[in-house]
């Protein structure tokens, strides 16, 4: 990212980070989404995990949007591959066992990722305008999992559950 | 490029053209606009405003859907660019961005923007937007 960061974030900028998830899952994917602490988010990591093995549930998806306007930053959301799936196929309105060709769920994961950071900047300061860049969408490695902690650099971090997968959000 | 059968009695099928680098909020958009209960004719699709600029050239379109943020020719370029072209005045323009600021909606206000549409949005308001157009120019 660049040496310019955005400006120190608020709990209001946080609660705006979960509000800005919440709002992206209830009108474009109609899903709720519920708050977890850390260790419900262990949990949950811990069951995908388990699942390793059993198609494609057991890897991380890590989708990041860059922005630049009135400050530069970047969203970054990490959720489990079969809740990309799910989310995608949702969106569409596909029969929920279609299979997605990967470039449809990077993509459609990629799209779920700009959509909350655009939702987070108009909450977060609802007079700049600002310009994303296009998601950038990645398959993490094979028995990776989220730290479950905010990393150092994060400046706003939360954990939810998304269709009774965990989900992780930060911004920096 | 596909189109919708259905039409209505006495009403011009309209041809849409949705603008997006995502492919799949273009199948989304493409879904809610066939979805919408109007007589829609050809439904076009385009990756960026460069591409959408061909398509305006050689088809005729009534209605364009685009987003903002895109590769190599962004929604609001394109828009300046119809802006430019009297033979494009008629043509509704609607904005579909996570960019809601006030200052890309004054932008788009400029270049004759009939609608703008924040994402995430629910898909009866892309129809409303559809029935809007209609009654207003289709009839």
């Amino acid at each position: 990212m660049s040496s310019v960061k955005s400006p120190a974030l608020t709990s209001t900028d946080q609660d705006a980070l979960q509000s800005a998830v919440i709002e992206v899952c209830e009108n474009a994917y109609f899903v709720f989404v519920e708050a977890c602490d850390a260790p419900q988010f262990a949990a949950l990591v811990d069951q995908v995990r388990a699942e390793k093995g059993r198609g494609p549930s057991g890897r991380w998806l890590n989708a990041s949007v860059a922005f630049h306007g009135a400050s530069i930053g970047e969203v970054e959301v990490v959720l489990p591959e079969r809740l990309g799936t799910w989310l995608v196929v949702s969106l569409l309105g596909l029969p929920p066992d279609a299979v997605l060709k990967d470039n449809q769920l990077l993509d459609g994961v990629g799209e779920f990722a700009n959509m909350v950071c655009g939702a987070w900047l108009s909450k977060a300061n609802e007079t700049a305008s600002f310009t994303l860049d296009m998601p950038k969408v990645s398959r993490m490695p094979a028995g990776w999992t989220p730290d479950s902690a905010p990393s150092g650099d994060a400046q706003a971090y939360r954990t939810v559950v998304v269709n009774d997968l965990p989900l992780e959000v930060r911004a920096r | 490029m596909q189109t919708n059968s259905s039409e209505t009695a006495g009403m011009t099928p309209l041809n849409v053209l949705i603008v997006d680098d995502s492919a799949t909020m273009r199948a989304l958009l493409y879904r809610v606009v066939g979805l919408a209960d109007l007589p829609i004719g050809a439904i076009y699709q385009a990756p960026n405003g460069a591409e959408a600029l061909r398509l305006l050239e050689t088809h005729d379109i009534q209605a364009v859907f685009t987003d903002v943020n895109m590769p190599v020719m962004n929604g609001m370029e394109l828009l300046r660019e119809m802006a430019a072209r009297d033979e494009w005045r008629d043509i509704l323009r609607v904005i579909i961005s996570t960019d809601g600021s006030r200052l890309r909606r004054e932008e788009a206000r400029e270049l004759k923007v009939s609608l703008y549409v924040e994402k995430p949005f629910r898909p009866e308001v892309v129809r409303d937007v559809l029935c809007q157009i209609a009654s207003v120019d289709v009839h």
